[in-house]
């Protein structure tokens, strides 16, 4: 019998995106298969590339945009569309809690001035815009902007974030910690991180091809999602509708190298055993893996190697995917937007491709999607993210169906 | 919730203090610590609580810190001197098992602003690809787990006012969920000139920052002393293994709101405490409540420990160091609650049980 105090649901995603606001614009565009990748020129002077980003945001109210970074607004717009349908007056939306992830934070409000004169550059209006550097920032704005009382966290785990914010909402739940978590990241595209990525010869030029023999490297995006997490108990309790099941996360750390990978993929390997052990399925129940997928030479390889070895003991070949070639790598949003990719897929039954995946490299054990969406009921999705200092998270979230 | 309850078995720390494994002697907390001058130009004296320049070698032998943020080369010692200070032989330790759980306000800052500087000089097209990554807030995290081979749970944390009380609170909840068999703990920061003139321009500076002759005394100041450093604690299960306990971590609850003394009161399930250590951040906001809501929850027999400066200096990040240093400086026996607010009703608080 299931243990409603200890599972995990999701009753609510809110996405911003290149396709726009909203789970239903990013249903959309997977579906038909649009690709938000877009050559740019002069996001900083001389740089020219390929990122997607995220168009206008809605209205956050007066001197929202004074207040908040663009990282800070992303997110608080992603919130906001996760909890449209919530009662914002009832007990458990007040006492709910946050945890968002983001790398970049309040780092998009920030130029080179502060370095050279920090106290004449907060005296010229860089005051207000320092204040949202701390990465706590983004996950306080959305508490304060919302109302919320609960626990508040800010998480940065390099790329890993938003996965890594979503496994820990779910600790928490299981601790009584709040009666429901909003958990996600958040990243907004800015001059820091593009050219720091730029300097380390990481980025594709053109669209990037995640798991092609012939990938060049990764694209730079941006956006956020948040995740409504709450126990079943309470989401039963106040009639809630359960749009999946967290069955099971988990975290590891490669410890190898401070920005590579382990080329055979162990620690990742482990970190998709453990949450296969959480939710007590086998590799053979898990129908689709929304990978890492960054298109860099030594992620996908250590990729590759980590699904060969956690889903050898399969009886057909894992079907996988990276969703980064629809949406560039949004950083600390990355792994909260694959959640709510992997949530999607369930929910329509669809397996998204990679796109411009032509010749994939060769490893027995995956079926690489490509092409077409692939349409097939789905009980189990896994989301998976890795990122800079070797940390690796999985989640595995299902239908909730029997 | 009493199942795999952790307890503290290791302490380490980075701080104004020096570089220490276990408790703070007492040689060192008397008298108490003096700010001292920052060591970047300015147009008058500016005093904070800074840790001395020190080789990182000089502690942990081999260790290579040249490319690190000052953050991640005192992470490293402070996270060493623990697990020197709990006795684990990590060879005999399953490193899937162990976590790091690093709390910090403002990350990296040092090598962020040398990364702003590289552009600042050579354009954005000019950066330094060495520095980048070091820039991450998660680094000195990740340089913990490659030190010591540790392939658990890799976490950093930031919170308004508690980032250091979620972490502990996390890593307590890894353990308790079987997610982790161990925990490194840390909290901290550094501090450099923009963020102290941020600091300044926000006017939250306390007047001991510029006059040597105002005692940098928490329980009377309205603004506070930067401080730097970083602090360590060992988290395990209790009875996992012979080890010297300095505090069983029986529960803990934070809130950006709500009603702090119920919600205490609640959590404490009618445990009688024999000492609050307030672990306030200095700034304004945090005084007042902070010292009438110790009074509230506090019994008749309950010492009350107000924030220490060198501590409180930390903001987001002090609470480890406040309790390191109640630790160190007073007799250690019965309930005792961390305790920290944040503007008018946000709230941290830690239940522990000393030996």
């Amino acid at each position: 019998m299931t243990d409603t105090k200890e599972t995990i649901v999701v009753t609510g995603v809110g996405v911003v995106s290149p396709y726009g606001e909203g789970l239903a614009s990013l249903q959309l565009g997977l579906l038909s298969g649009k690709c938000c990748l877009a050559p740019v020129r002069n996001l900083y002077p001389g740089f020219e590339g390929t990122t997607a980003q995220v168009g206008e945001l809605p209205f956050l109210g007066q001197g929202a945009s004074s207040r908040y970074s663009r990282t800070d607004r992303l997110a608080l717009a992603a919130a906001q569309d996760a909890v449209a349908d919530l009662d914002r007056a009832s007990f458990a939306f007040r006492e709910s809690g946050v945890v968002m992830a983001s790398t970049v934070a309040g780092l998009s409000e920030i130029d080179p001035g502060i370095a050279q004169d920090p106290a004449a550059w907060y005296r010229h209006g860089g005051l207000a815009r320092a204040a949202s550097y701390p990465v706590s920032h983004v996950a306080a704005s959305v508490g304060e902007h919302l109302g919320i009382h609960g626990p508040n966290c800010g998480v940065s785990v390099a790329c890993a974030s938003g996965a890594v914010a979503i496994a820990l909402a779910a600790n928490l739940l299981l601790d009584g910690a709040a009666p429901m978590i909003l958990a996600g990241g958040s990243d907004a595209l800015c001059p820091f991180t593009l050219s720091g990525f730029n300097s380390l010869q990481a980025l594709d030029s053109g669209p990037c091809r995640p798991f092609d023999r012939n990938r060049q490297g990764l694209n730079l995006g941006e956006g956020a999602a948040v995740l409504v997490l709450e126990t079943l108990a309470g989401a039963t309790a106040r009639r809630a509708n359960i749009l999946a099941v967290l069955c099971g996360w988990a975290m590891t750390n490669d410890a190898s190298h401070p920005t590579a990978p382990h080329k055979e993929g162990t620690g990742l390997a482990e970190c998709i055993g453990r949450a296969m052990e959480m939710a007590e399925c086998d590799a053979d129940e898990i129908g689709y893996v929304n990978a890492h997928g960054t298109g860099t030479l030594l992620n996908d390889v250590a990729e590759a190697n980590a699904y060969r070895k956690a889903f050898s003991g399969r009886s057909c070949p894992i079907p996988v995917s990276s969703t980064k070639s629809y949406l560039g790598h949004c950083l600390g949003a990355a792994g909260a937007l694959e959640a709510a990719i992997a949530i999607t897929a369930i929910r329509c039954g669809a397996l998204f491709p990679t796109l411009r995946l032509k010749d994939p490299i060769e490893c027995p054990g995956i079926d690489w999607l490509r092409g077409e969406v692939r349409r097939q009921p789905l009980p189990l999705a896994m989301s998976v993210s890795a990122g800079f200092g070797g940390s690796n998270a999985a989640l595995i979230f299902g239908s909730g169906r029997p | 919730m009493t199942a795999n309850l952790p307890i503290v078995t290791g302490i380490g720390s980075v701080s104004p203090y020096g570089s220490l494994a276990g408790l703070i002697p007492p040689s060192l907390l008397e008298p108490s610590l003096e700010p001292s001058s920052t060591p970047w130009a300015t147009r008058g004296t500016r005093r904070a609580f800074l840790v001395d320049p020190f080789r990182p070698a000089s502690m942990v032998t081999g260790l290579k810190t040249r490319r690190l943020d000052r953050l991640s080369a005192w992470a490293l010692v402070a996270a060493s001197l623990a697990i020197q200070d709990a006795g684990i032989d990590l060879a005999t330790v399953d490193r899937y098992r162990v976590a790091v759980i690093f709390a910090t306000g403002f990350g990296c800052v040092e090598l962020t602003e040398s990364f702003y500087r590289s552009a600042a000089e050579n354009g954005w097209s000019g950066t330094d690809p060495i520095t980048f990554p070091e820039t991450l807030t998660n680094a000195p995290a990740a340089h913990v787990a490659l030190l010591h081979g540790l392939r658990g749970p890799n976490i950093t944390v930031a919170g308004k006012s508690f980032a250091g009380e979620s972490a502990m609170i996390q890593a307590a909840s890894l353990i308790r969920h079987g997610q982790a068999e161990l925990a490194i703990v840390l909290a901290g920061d550094t501090l450099t000139k923009p963020v102290y003139e941020w600091y300044e321009a926000a006017n939250l500076l306390s007047p001991s920052c510029y006059n040597s002759d105002l005692l940098a005394n928490a329980t009377g100041f309205v603004r506070f002393v930067p401080s730097e450093g970083v602090a360590a604690l060992v988290l395990e299960p209790a009875g996992s293994r012979e080890a010297q306990s300095y505090a069983h971590l029986r529960s803990g609850r934070w809130a950006a709101g709500g009603q702090p003394a119920e919600s205490i009161r609640q959590m404490l399930g009618g445990a009688v405490l024999n000492l609050i250590v307030c672990a306030g951040n200095g700034a304004p906001c945090a005084a007042s409540p902070l010292a009438s809501l110790a009074r509230r929850i506090a019994g008749p027999d309950a010492a009350i420990v107000p924030p220490q400066a060198v501590a409180a200096g930390l903001a987001d990040t002090g609470a480890l160091l406040h309790l390191i240093l109640a630790l160190s400086g007073r007799p250690r026996s019965g309930q005792a609650l961390l305790l920290a607010t944040s503007g008018e009703t946000g709230f941290a608080a830690i239940h522990l049980e000393l030996p």
